[in-house]
């Protein structure tokens, strides 16, 4: 029967090089043994079509040979969490700054538009990478089973989503008192800023942006102060930095777009070459206005989240162990 | 009700039911196509393309010995449990008692309860 043949070839494809001949010489003879038995039930050699039945009812040839193959997977159950939560990660951690640097480029007109295409470049490097550092894990972990290997007592401690931790309270209000100090005093409402050669005439507006900026600097030197002392997130603290952060994000977008640079001169430039550079600073603040805005919405998202966050009730991980202790 | 669901549950749950049976028939000499048959006899329906590599995987991990012969002039390869195979089968059997017998307790225990929450609410 040729059909049966053709059946047994495509099967054989599949098989282990070693045992091809043996599975085969026991498949065939079940599946001529059926046919021997469906033509003694029906008293006449089976049909083309009931052949066929037969071969159908058994499987395509790919999924039988597949029985006789080890399993195997590239990323098993028991890796396959912790590389999806990686994937997550890069995606998030790496791949979004990119789109959003790559489109800021685009939008400012600091790059063309063939940029986004290496979007895709990076996506499979990074998705191909961390797939080939776990399937390497994989395998070792088959051998080594080193993920069973684990003590109760290196568990990380039980997390509260609202504390701060201290270390970086302290590091934000080190550096917010190091800038309240260095904008009153180099940057006091200076109309002029002179730099050795370089003098730069900045517009009255600037006035405006001084103040402005101290006074955020200053209230967020007053947030990490309070968080050094009580290092927990509260709705009101997050809606403070939430206004601060706005107030702070207005004013940049605002100076990016507000000419500030009126004159503009170096030793040895003349100054219809200075009058160019000004214009072009000013330009060049201009055209970074869409990824300042878009900056502006993902910090002013980022504590809008928080605030929700801190409203929402969280779910007590700690209620049976309060059951043991009580 | 999910039969899709219910399906493969009850898959799973014949899958160790399976080994059991294939090893205790093969006490007696028998090849694929009659040891299938005797086992669809007996309730234990399989297909093909489950007990060919099922046989192979017992006989690599050495609970059957195999062995090409002809019959009915036609090579077949007859297969039969070995001492080792034996020995597990026994041990096997046994779990699957002590296992029977925990499922019914625990099945009683349940009616015991349901029928004391049924005669409360009365």
């Amino acid at each position: 029967m040729e059909l049966i043949d053709r059946y047994l070839q495509a099967v054989e494809f599949w098989l282990p090089k070693q045992q091809k001949h043996d599975i085969v010489a026991e498949l065939s003879g079940d599946i001529y043994a059926q046919v021997e038995e469906q033509e003694i039930a029906l008293g006449r050699k089976p049909t083309q079509a009931e052949v066929e039945a037969i071969l159908r009812r058994r499987g395509s040839p790919v999924l039988v040979a597949n029985r006789y193959l080890p399993q195997e997977h590239l990323i098993g159950p028991v890796l396959f969490p912790i590389y999806r939560f990686v994937l997550k990660v890069v995606a998030l951690c790496y791949l979004l700054p990119w789109i959003l640097v790559s489109t800021g480029l685009v939008l400012s007109g600091h790059a063309s538009a063939s940029i986004l295409g290496s979007w895709w470049t990076a996506a499979f490097v990074a998705a191909g990478t961390v797939t080939l550092v776990f399937a390497i894990l994989e395998r070792v972990q088959a051998r080594s089973h080193f993920l069973e290997n684990w003590n109760p007592r290196r568990l990380p401690p039980l997390r509260d989503v609202n504390r701060r931790r201290l270390s970086s309270s302290y590091l934000e209000l080190a550096a917010n008192l190091t800038a309240v100090l260095w904008w009153s005093t180099k940057m006091y409402s200076p109309i002029t800023l002179d730099y050795m050669d370089l003098h730069i005439r900045l517009a009255p507006v600037w006035t405006w942006f001084f103040w402005g900026f101290l006074l955020t600097t200053l209230l967020n030197t007053a947030l990490s102060a309070a968080n050094v002392m009580h290092p927990f997130w509260t709705p009101r603290k997050a809606t403070f930095r939430l206004l601060i952060d706005c107030t702070g994000a207005v004013l940049f977008c605002w100076l990016v777009k507000a000419n500030i640079v009126t004159a503009f001169s170096v030793t040895g430039v003349s100054s219809q070459r200075a009058a160019e550079i000004a214009n072009a600073i000013n330009l060049h603040l201009a055209q970074i206005f869409p990824g300042a805005v878009a900056f502006v919405i993902i910090i002013a998202l980022c504590d809008a989240y928080r605030i929700v966050q801190l409203k929402t009730p969280q779910p007590r991980l700690t209620g049976v162990t309060d059951a043991y202790t009580n | 009700m999910n039969t899709e669901l219910f399906e493969n549950l009850r898959l799973e749950l014949r899958r160790g039911c399976l080994v059991l049976a294939v090893l205790a028939a093969l006490r007696q000499e028998q090849y694929g196509y009659t040891l299938r048959k005797i086992l669809v006899e007996r309730g234990m329906a399989i297909d093909e393309s489950t007990l060919y590599p099922l046989l192979r995987r017992l006989e690599t991990q050495g609970l059957l010995s195999s062995q090409w012969r002809e019959q009915d002039k036609r090579n077949k390869r007859f297969y039969i449990v070995t001492a080792e195979g034996e020995q597990i089968l026994e041990r096997l059997l046994t779990e699957w008692n002590s296992m029977d017998l925990s499922l019914r307790a625990v099945l009683k225990e349940q009616d015991h309860g349901t029928n004391r929450s049924l005669s409360t609410s009365r």
